[in-house]
Parts: C-alpha cells; structure tokens; sequence
C-alpha cells in the first residue's frame, strides 16, 4: 500500500518537475539561512558562519540528486527527455530527416501495400463465426462438374445424393452444408420494366446460413423447410445487392423476383460483409436453396447420383477431432460407392481402392483465389523485402554519416562521464523516431496504392460486382506496419550506435578536425555495395518478367487479334427454350451481318481464349481407352466461317461450312494437337471418333485447324486438343443442354471501318430487345484481360526495380560526396602538386565504381538463382538471358556514373590554396 | 577524536517521525537541529540528507508539509504528522523496543545462566 502510494505521487511528480526543484532549493537556501544566523548568535563572524552552514549542510549537489532519485521516475524522465533532445536534433537537420522519412515510407509503403493484399488474399478467414470450427471436404478447390464414380487423387466434390447420405450418417458435424461453385442468375424485379440483369448466384443447402452462423440483416435466412422439393422457391440476396441495386428498399422483402425467368420470392437479405463462401473477383449476390436448383434450371443436376458438382463445408461439434470425422466418411464413401457398383464403369471399378477423401479446415472458405495468387504474392513480397532492405542500407548510412558528424560532441559526453548507455540511447532513440515517422507515412501511401493495386490487380468486369476485399486499414496490416517500422529502426541504429560507443574520447578530442580513425568508413561502403548486388537483382528480375509478359502477350495464338471484336451474350437469361435457339441465332449472325462495315460474323460457345468444353474422345476402329488412359479432349460449337472469323488456318481439308446442316453427315474440325493425341502420324481426314464409349463412329473429321491458344489459365503451356462442332448438328435432344446456349458472336470488321459497338447493340435488339449482352470488348482486350495477373507482377516489380536503383544511387551519392568533402585536404594537395582536374574526377569516379563492381560480382549469382526460381514460375523462359542481365548491369554503370559524376566535378573545382588553408 | 555513529538506514526516518510527533509541525532546519540536539552531538547527520527522507515520508503519506513563516521571517516548508504517520511510528516504536529488549537480555546474559 505504502510502496503503491508512492509509485503514484512518483507519477503525478513527472509533472511537476519544475516547481519541485524550485521548493527545494528553497527549503536549503532557508536552511542555511537558519544555521548561519544561529552561528552569527553563537559569535562567528558573517562569512564564516555561511562558510560553517554549508560545511554542516554537506554536499549540496549530492542532496539535489538523490532527492531527484527520490522524486520522480528517473527512467521515465531521461527517455522523455532523450525523445525530446532528439526530436530537437532531427528539426535541425531538416534535409537529412525528410531524406530518411521519405525513403523509409517508400519502404514500408511498398511493403505495408503488399502485405495487404497478402493478408487478405492469403491470411484472412470468412467474415463468419467461429471460423476455426469450419471443415471442408477436399484439400484443393475443385471445380466445376465431375461425372462418374472416382475421382482422381481424393473425393473433393460430390453429387447432392452424395451429400444426403454424408450428411445423414456423419457424426461430429453440428451442420453440414453444400453448395456448388457459383454461377450466375438473371435477376429482374417481376412486373417492373427493368431488363434482367446477370449477377453471380448460387445454390446452397438450408442450412447454409446456419452452418456459418450468419444471422440475417433484414428478413430471415433459408430453414430446411425452404430446401425441399416442392417447397415455394426462395432466395436471400446480398446485402451490396439490396443496398446499391434497390436502394436499400425495405418492401424488396418478401416481393417476387424474376431468376431466370422463374419468379422466386426474396426473403431476406444477408449481413454487409458477407461475400458466401468462395473469395472471388465476383461475390455472389444472390442465393437459392438448393432443392430450388431443378425448378430454375433446365438441365437440373440435383438427381444425378453420378454428377458431382457440390463443394462440402462444416461446423464441428466443440471437442469432436476433424480425423475421426474424417475416417468416418472415408467409410461412408466406400459404402455408398458400393451402394452403386451396378451403375459403375469398368474404368471406376478398377478405380474403386484408391478412392478416399479429406478434410481440411475450412475457416477461409474455397480457396481457389488463394491457390492462383499464392506464389505470385510471395514473389510480391520477397521482391518488396528488398527493397525494404535497400532502404534500411541507405538509411543506414545516413545514419553513419551523422554520427561521424556527432564523433565529437559523443567524445565529449564521454570524457565527462556519460554512461555508455546514455550514448547510444541518444541514436538508437532518434532512429526508432525516424522509423516510427516513416512508418506513420509509409502506411498513408500503403492506403493509397493499395486501392490502386486493387484494381490493377482485379479488375471488375461489366455488370459484376469487384473483389469483397477491404483495401483499407485491419489491425493486422497495422500492427504488421508498426513492427516493420520498429524492426527497420533498429536495423538501421545498430551500425551507429555501436560505432559511437567506440569512440576513444582522448583520441577523438585530439584530432577534432580531421577523423585519423578510419572507422566507419568500410561499414559504408559495405552498404553501398549489398544496395548495388539487390538493385542489379531486382532490376533482372523486372527485365525477366517483362520479357516473359512481352513473349505471352506477342506469342503465336493461333488466331488474329486485330479488327475483331467479341459480344457477349445471354439467350438463357432471355428465356429462350433449346428448340427456338438455332433460329435466334441465325437472326443475330444476318442482323449483324448487315452493319456496314462488318465482313464476317460467326457465333460460338467459347471465344478465344475463354476455353471450351471438356469430353472423352473414342476413336472409331481404335483401341478402347484402358482404365486409367487420359483420352480428353475439349470441344467448342461453332457456326460457319468461325474459323475464317477468328483467323485460325485450316491445314488440312476444310472448316466448318453452310453445307453442314442438321441432316447432313454429322462432322468435325480437330486441332493439330487433336491429331498428335489421338492419331500420331496417321492422316485423320475422313475418320471417326465419337463422344461416348457406345459410340465411336459419331463425328467425321473433315478438317485439320492449325493449334491456337485457347485456354486462358495455360496460356503459358502447350496446346491442347480440342475439336469443333457445327451449330447446325447440335442434338436438341441431349443431355447437355447448356452447351447449346453458345455466349459468344465474334465479329470480323472490315480494316478502317470502326464499327461502333452501339451498332452491334442495336442491331441485336432488332432481333430481342430483351436480350442480355454481358460484355462487348474488342478481342485483344479480351486476349489482354488474361494476363492482368502477369502484367500486376511485371510492372510491380519493375517499379520496384526503378525504387531501388534510385535508392542505390542516392546512397552512392551520398557516400561518394561525403567522402569527397573528407578528401578536400587530400585533393587540395594533389592539385598542388599538379594533378588536372580530369585525374581527380577518375579519381573519384573510379572509387565509386570499384564499389559498384564489387556489387556486382556479390548480385551476380544472387541474380541467377532468382532468375532460375523464376523461370520456373514463367514457362518458355530462359533464365540465362545475357542481354537481359546486361542490360542491368548496363543501367545500373550509368546511374553510378550519374551518382558519382557530380561530386567528382566538385571536387575538381576545389581550388588548391583554399584547400589547404582550410586545415 | 572519537568517531562519530552513523545513522543506520531506517533511523533517520524514524527520528523524524518521532521529532514531529513530540514537537508538531517543524521546518527542516528544525527537524535536523532537535535530532542533534537529542542525539548529543554524537549521531553525526549530514544535515542534508534530511531532506530525500522527508520527501519519501511525505510520497508515502506519513507526513504532510505547506509553506509558512520560520523564526526570521521567511517563507518555510513546514512539516507535520498525518494520521497514516501517527500509526507508523506507533507501529514502528513497537519493533524497535521489541528488538531492543531482546538485545538487552542477550547483553545481560552470563555463561553461568545458560549450565
């Protein structure tokens, strides 16, 4: 008690620092007063009766300090007053504390910027309760559709009667929900004027909401009653979708929506924040129970035991192990493909042993934007490292520079006493200051560039929503800001801290002039040097993913890019029934057709390079596929003079053409790498091969299409096999009913001729003015939109590249015309002795550069080890690129030439005498 | 000369506390002049050292001090007893003649009392 009420007047006294002096100077000047006036009553006369109270009183001043020791927080007072002094210090050399704030806050900005999206791409969990608790089926994100009773490597989306049974049997979960990847609804208010627009949707099991413990902001969320055959289809819409497309409007609840054409009535709406279950460049907008899918859907999924397409994510039970749920489904899975050992096919039943399944946790939801982003934001960031790196090698120096500056003042400090501690607190101090502010500003550029990344890096498309990522301020991001400002203070300090107390106070006070110790001086070139070995490394790095981005977007696609443009539409969203679709597209392609200035126009399901259509290929007369044989191809539906269209060349027989009609011989075009797959050296024209196991004599092969890049996430491997089918053959009939909705008219113009998109607009309105069109953009863009992921990177990293050359430079500078100006006396001599000034600018030059070569030869290897890390990241690069590594080694001699050049002509108009008399 | 005592640690605190219980409120001059006087000359204080010792009685709250006027008429610091302090000494008084009478037996002890 005794001891807490003093600790607190000890407190209060910091402030009263002051008035405590002043009282106790004069309570003894009144002491003495009183001793001296009773001596001079005891008979001494004045002067020796002071001289006799002060004898007695004792050492004034050692009372004075233990008193203070007594009186206040000693510590606590000299760290104030420590900050203080250096804040002082720093206000008096305002170019070198601007210097060091700004290089510091390109630091940590760049770092702090990256982090973020680190954080929220690859750190963060869903904006759910208790994300711990979540489980997911499966350790990759898989997509879309898989048919058949295995799967390769693990069991990871499964058929709705797969998910009862799971969902049935498993114990542990509280809630197992599921729900395929997203996809996207036509949205429209019923008996409004609106036009139905396209927003990202998905199904989900009723307990979906529950599962992630969602409440709803307005309305209610789905019951299992919802998720019942036959049950009133519901939906629950997002929070972003209520707000910005209906104004928030409270009556939205509970009024009928048009989804697909099929009226749904709006329940409720999801909390702000919530984005589902996948992080994407497209939140899903709107959700439907899952037994609402047959009702909405033309081609319904939900009864196939053998289609899977459900992602699986639970809540377990607290205290229930994730491996003994696991190893109970493992059973189940077994069980139920037992249950279907009739409908399997030779090929699933030689697969049956291997089949398994797994958990992992589940708390960031699918993670497939994790999984494409991953290396490259680990790239990011290594990159930025550096450059943290640099900066705390030039700020180092600055700070050495400074304490060469400060040797004597220290010296003195020393001589009188100072504690060892106290010297180096006074730096250490004034760099964790430095730091702090740096940090301070480097988080205000993070904030701004981070949103400019954002999208850079996402970029939303038409009518979809963006990325539901916050590029603002988490407390993860600030406390990451705050210790790399702290982390980069102290790595900066140390140098100097630890130099200062080297300092042999006889020694420095001797020579107070001139510095006969060398001290420091190699530790600064040693920091020049290492800023020389990163730039040239990342300055490598930038050439080689340019280059790499140069040879993706210049690379031979196999089709022409130029005077061709693509429109986007949706006959689904329109309600267009299967039968009614070869007519509407017959309309499109003549109304088009008639713009002026349009030469060719074809439709089909995917443009270049959106992809296709994936299948089995059985070869008619060939051998049947083994079990385990990889006989896929991809497929694509076409119109005539699609190929004429897109400007991808027939090697072989002839394209698809107006004579390949509904009755005629069913044919196909293959790809070159078709023909490699499936027939080798063979001549394909005039075989067969079909689609389906029962069927190999389906498709006649009349042409051979040269190979093209067709699919956007391997734009960077080799071609892969894909086959076209004529528009005008399509089985009305099949299963597969969504490859008959084709999405895409391709559209030839005629050079010159600028055919404005608002014609192809109207033009498709002649024909349904309630037509959807997703996108309109030329095919270049298309073919542009994806490598934004490459170009993010290549242009970061360039930037970076450019940050740490200009950084390098200015540290030459810096150590170069500090050198100079300590060299003054030296030159002086030289030129007095009747050096030119062109031998002192070598002179100077030649020093600097000795420091870039050793560089050089330390960033050299570095370089080719990063180059071949890339390399591997980048296919068709060659990591040994000489030009490349030339061409830095090139930029890098100029600046130094730059850096060093003016120093070195003031130093040669240093005039001789001047020189000398300054000694 | 014969040396003089030093103060043990502690000490001085309690002849202060016990100074201005038996004299009320007292300035520091006054305070250091009456633990001579009693002492007889033969503690020796280095006057000044009084003064962090009333500054730490005063921070724990034993004593109190606020300005007034000494014998010629000046501005003084004055201190006096709280009640926390009367306490103190009451307490600490205790102890200490506790400790001195266990230390007067053992002075009294012979070897022939302890056969």
């Amino acid at each position: 008690m005794k001891t807490f009420r003093r600790f607190l007047s000890r407190v209060r006294s910091l402030g009263t620092k002051k008035p405590d002096e002043e009282r106790l100077r004069e309570e003894i000047e009144e002491h003495l007063a009183l001793q001296t006036a009773e001596n001079i009553r005891a008979g001494m006369p004045p002067a020796e009766a002071r001289r006799r109270a002060v004898l007695k009183f004792g050492a004034v001043e050692a009372v004075k300090e233990s008193y203070r020791e007594q009186r206040g927080l000693p510590f606590m007072e000299t760290l104030i007053q420590d900050a203080r002094h250096a804040l002082r210090r720093l206000r008096m050399a305002p170019a070198f504390t601007v210097a060091t704030v700004l290089t510091l806050a390109l630091g940590i900005g760049a770092t702090t910027s990256i982090f973020t999206l680190v954080n929220a791409i690859l750190l963060k969990a869903l904006p759910v309760a208790n994300p711990g608790e979540l489980y997911r089926l499966g350790r990759e994100a898989h997509c879309c559709y898989l048919g058949g009773y295995s799967q390769e490597k693990e069991f990871s989306i499964v058929s709705y009667d797969l998910y009862r049974y799971l969902k049935d049997n498993t114990r542990g979960f509280s809630e197992l929900a599921a729900f395929p990847s997203q996809g996207s609804f036509g949205v429209r208010r019923s008996n409004t004027s609106d036009a139905a627009q396209s927003y990202p949707g998905e199904f989900v099991s009723g307990n979906y909401f529950r599962m992630f413990g969602i409440r709803p902001y307005a309305g209610r969320t789905f019951t299992d009653a919802d998720d019942q055959a036959g049950a009133p289809p519901v939906a629950v819409i997002s929070y972003r979708l209520w707000e910005q497309r209906y104004g928030a409007d409270p009556s939205v609840i509970g009024s009928t929506f048009d989804v697909d054409q099929k009226p749904v009535t709006v329940v409720g709406v999801a909390p702000p924040g919530f984005f589902g279950d996948t992080l994407s460049n497209a939140a899903t907008e709107i959700f439907l129970p899952l037994n609402t899918e047959p009702v909405v859907e033309s081609d319904s999924d939900l009864k196939k035991y053998n289609i899977h397409w459900l992602n699986l994510i639970g809540r377990i039970e607290p205290g229930v192990s994730p491996t003994s749920i696991e190893a109970q489904m493992r059973v189940e899975l077994k069980q139920w493909l037992v249950m279907h050992w009739s409908e399997m096919s030779a090929s699933d039943r030689a697969k049956f042993p291997e089949q398994t399944l797994f958990l992992s946790p589940g708390g960031a939801g699918i993670t497939s934007m994790r999984q494409r982003y991953e290396d490259w934001l680990l790239i990011l960031m290594a990159v930025t490292g550096f450059v943290l790196l640099i900066v705390c090698a030039n700020v180092a120096n600055l700070m050495l520079i400074r304490s060469m500056e400060r040797r004597q003042q220290t010296s003195v400090s020393m001589a009188l006493g100072a504690p060892a501690y106290r010297v180096i607190s006074q730096p250490l101090l004034e760099s964790i200051l430095l730091g702090l502010a740096g940090g301070g500003a480097g988080l205000a550029i993070a904030f701004a560039s981070t949103s400019l990344i954002w999208r850079f890096a996402f970029p939303s498309l038409q009518g979809v929503a963006a990325v539901p990522i916050e590029a603002s301020p988490s407390v993860p991001v600030l406390l990451f800001a705050l210790a790399t400002s702290i982390a980069t203070g102290l790595c900066f300090s140390i140098a100097p801290a630890w130099m200062s107390i080297r300092v042999d106070p006889i020694e420095a006070l001797r020579c107070s002039v001139r510095s006969m110790v060398r001290t420091g001086s190699l530790s600064r070139k040693a920091l020049v040097i290492l800023q020389a070995a990163l730039s040239l490394v990342l300055l490598s790095a930038a050439g080689l993913l340019t280059t790499a981005l140069r040879g993706l977007e210049h690379q031979d696609f196999g089709f022409e890019q130029d005077y061709r443009v693509v429109v986007s539409f949706n006959p689904r969203l329109a309600g267009y029934q299967a039968p009614q679709l070869s007519l509407l597209y017959k309309r499109i392609h003549d109304s088009i057709a008639t713009i002026p200035g349009v030469s060719s126009v074809a439709l089909c399901l995917y443009s270049p390079p959106k992809g296709g259509w994936g299948a089995g290929v059985w070869i008619d007369g060939g051998p049947a596929p083994g079990p385990k044989d990889d006989n896929s191809s991809s497929w694509n539906r076409v119109t005539p003079s699609y190929f004429q269209v897109v400007g991808t060349p027939i090697v072989r027989g002839r394209g698809i053409t107006e004579q390949d009609t509904a009755t005629a011989q069913r044919v196909a075009v293959v790809s070159q790498a078709f023909v490699r797959k499936f027939f080798g050296n063979d001549d394909p024209i005039g075989k067969y091969f079909g689609g389906k196991a029962e069927n190999g004599h389906e498709f006649e092969i009349v042409g051979v299409a040269k190979d093209a890049r067709y699919f956007p996430h391997v734009l960077d491997q080799l071609n892969s096999p894909v086959y076209f089918l004529p528009e005008a053959q399509a089985d009305y009939t099949q299963m597969n009913l969504g490859s008959l909705f084709l999405h895409d008219i391709v559209i030839l113009e005629r050079p010159g001729a600028n055919v404005s998109f608002a014609s192809m607009r109207e033009a498709i309105a002649s024909v349904d003015p309630d037509m959807p069109i997703t996108a309109i953009r030329t095919l270049k863009e298309q073919v542009a939109l994806q490598f934004t992921q490459q170009r993010l990177i290549a242009r970061l990293t360039s930037l970076f590249g450019v940050l740490s050359l200009l950084l390098a430079s200015i540290g030459l500078y810096g150590v170069t015309a500090y050198n100079v100006g300590r060299r003054t006396n030296e030159i002086g001599v030289r030129m007095a002795l009747g050096a030119d000034r062109s031998q002192i600018v070598r002179l100077v030059v030649r020093s600097a550069f000795r420091l870039i070569l050793l560089g050089l030869l330390i960033g050299l290897p570095l370089t080719v080890g990063v180059s071949r890390f890339l390399a591997n990241q980048l296919y068709g690069t060659n990591p040994y690129n000489p030009l490349l590594i030339l061409t830095a080694v090139g930029v890098l001699g100029f600046s130094t030439l730059a850096a060093s050049l003016i120093p070195a002509l003031r130093a040669s108009l240093i005039s001789p005498l001047k020189a000398l008399r300054e000694e | 000369m014969k040396a003089k005592t030093e103060v043990p640690q502690g000490t001085l605190a309690l002849m202060v506390l016990k100074t201005l219980d038996v004299l009320g409120p007292l300035h520091g001059y006054g305070v250091a002049k009456r633990i001579e006087q009693i002492s007889g000359d033969l503690l020796s204080v280095n006057q000044g050292t009084l003064y962090p010792v009333l500054l730490k009685l005063e921070q724990e709250g034993s004593i109190a001090s606020e300005w007034g006027t000494s014998e010629n008429n000046r501005r003084a610091r004055f201190y006096r007893l709280t009640r926390s302090g009367r306490k103190q000494l009451r307490i600490e008084t205790q102890d200490w003649e506790q400790t001195a009478t266990i230390i007067a037996r053992f002075f009294a002890v012979k070897a022939e009392d302890l056969q």
